[in-house]
């Protein structure tokens, strides 16, 4: 496949952290927070433990064929019948990825800013820009994400600084209330949402330009788009409480509520929303990119770019056949998502590494 | 709803096949218009109030023992 794109190490890296604060900012507190309760910020550190160590996993999954993509390596490895096979499932799993995280959008915009807006219109809004940038290509959606990462930066370091006033630290007592269970239960979803996701980084591996540094590329990202979290998490428990960051759906937008400076500085909701806007599409346009990429290397086709349209209209329908319900659709999220994440963030890379050097071996004995 | 989406689909068509018909790149014009046929079936199936299979459904079902194992384990 002629894709003669590349990007830089610093691009690579932005990428991962954005990806990694993705949707998760505004969601994770809450998922985690309801198994975990006071202790969900000792869950977000075992999350972002394990998730380094995931990464390190995938680096050294992607140093096997540092040529191939993905898919292309998926089917090197298993052989062409199980191959394909494999390849189907991750795409299909990238693919679902798009919808929920569409429809995400959609329900986000409408439940809380624009009521009497269809959540269609909203959605078909968005995958039209998603859609645009897929099809201008990989080195733009990069040089977004470093004209996005100060301005998120910006209002993060805001939001955090505004409301540290209203911090009580009373509120994360007492630790490990009912033992550690509950809290790994909490990291599960810590695991699986930020870290476990960014298995489809795997499939842009050859594009980057140094490739040698990728492995400490991809940890610094990940490192400080998990400090972003594990701080929104810390936050969201100290100002709101275990129970109403449990209880409501975007803990986050409920926190930026709370801001006030001497009566004259509110509505900072708008900035936060502005913030995960920008980080969600960095994250939906990647895995849309992903997905066309990787039909199109599955195919053997020559470039992605005729596939964007029909798999967006395909796209805009699914959405709301995915979620009869938003209570649905949050069960699903929260209940059975981290372990489909797990499947292919963990299992498969896992799989590859084993099948990889059984070969090797048996190869080597028979030679 | 069903015009609007007959719409999209004509102007998807117009945008992306003549460069493809013209270089003459018959397995992609193929995964083009397979694609499209099934995002217009699935599209005109919701238009008409058919019931379409939720894939997260299937989600559900493969996830469920290990997700209530863990619920349990985890208590």
């Amino acid at each position: 496949m002629p894709e003669n794109v590349k990007i830089s190490i610093r691009q690579f890296t932005v990428l991962v952290m954005l990806i990694t604060i993705g949707d998760s900012i505004l969601v994770l507190p809450s998922i985690a927070a309801f198994e975990a309760k006071q202790d969900v910020w000792i869950s977000g550190l075992i999350g972002l433990a394990v998730g380094l160590l995931a990464v390190y996993i995938f680096s050294m999954v992607g140093k096997l064929y540092p040529h191939l993509t993905l898919v292309q390596s998926i089917q090197e490895i298993f052989g062409k019948w199980f191959g394909t096979f494999v390849s189907l499932m991750f795409l299909f799993y990238t693919f679902l990825s798009v919808v929920a995280h569409t429809r995400e959008t959609g329900d986000f915009v409408t439940s809380v800013m624009m009521q009497e807006t269809p959540t269609q219109a909203i959605q078909i809004l968005f995958v039209c820009i998603v859609i645009m940038a897929v099809r201008l290509g990989l080195e733009v959606i990069a040089r977004t994400g470093e004209i996005f990462l100060p301005w998120i930066i910006f209002f993060f370091l805001i939001l955090v600084i505004l409301l540290s006033p209203q911090a009580e630290f009373e509120k994360l007592q007492p630790i490990l209330e009912n033992g550690i269970k509950p809290v790994l239960h909490g990291s599960l979803s810590c695991i699986a949402f930020p870290f476990m996701e960014l298995v489809v980084f795997l499939m842009i591996f050859p594009y980057v330009n140094q490739p040698q540094q990728i492995r400490k590329g991809f940890l610094q990202g990940v490192l400080l788009g998990g400090i972003v979290l594990i701080i929104i998490i810390t936050v969201s428990i100290l100002v709101l409480g275990p129970d109403h960051t449990a209880r409501s759906m975007y803990p986050t937008y409920s926190l930026a509520r709370r801001v006030t400076v001497g009566r004259f500085f509110e509505r900072v909701e708008a900035m936060l929303a502005l913030m995960w806007t920008l980080t969600i599409f960095m994250k939906v346009t990647l895995y849309f990119y992903i997905f066309n990429l990787g039909l199109a290397q599955l195919l053997k086709l020559k470039g992605y770019r005729m596939l964007t349209l029909p798999v967006g209209l395909l796209l805009i329908v699914l959405t709301p056949v995915i979620s009869p319900s938003i209570t649905y659709f949050n069960k699903v999220i929260s209940k059975y998502w981290p372990y489909f994440d797990l499947t292919y963030g963990l299992l498969l890379p896992l799989l590859l590494l084993a099948v990889y050097f059984v070969r090797t071996k048996f190869k080597r004995s028979t030679n | 709803m069903l015009t609007g989406m007959l719409f999209i689909v004509a102007i998807i068509i117009a945008i992306e096949v003549p460069p493809l018909w013209r270089k003459k790149l018959k397995k992609e014009l193929w995964a083009f218009s397979l694609l499209l046929l099934f995002g217009t079936i699935l599209g005109l199936a919701q238009a008409l109030e058919f019931k379409i299979p939720n894939p997260l459904d299937w989600v559900i079902s493969v996830y469920k023992p290990v997700s209530d194992l863990m619920d349990v384990w985890l208590k």
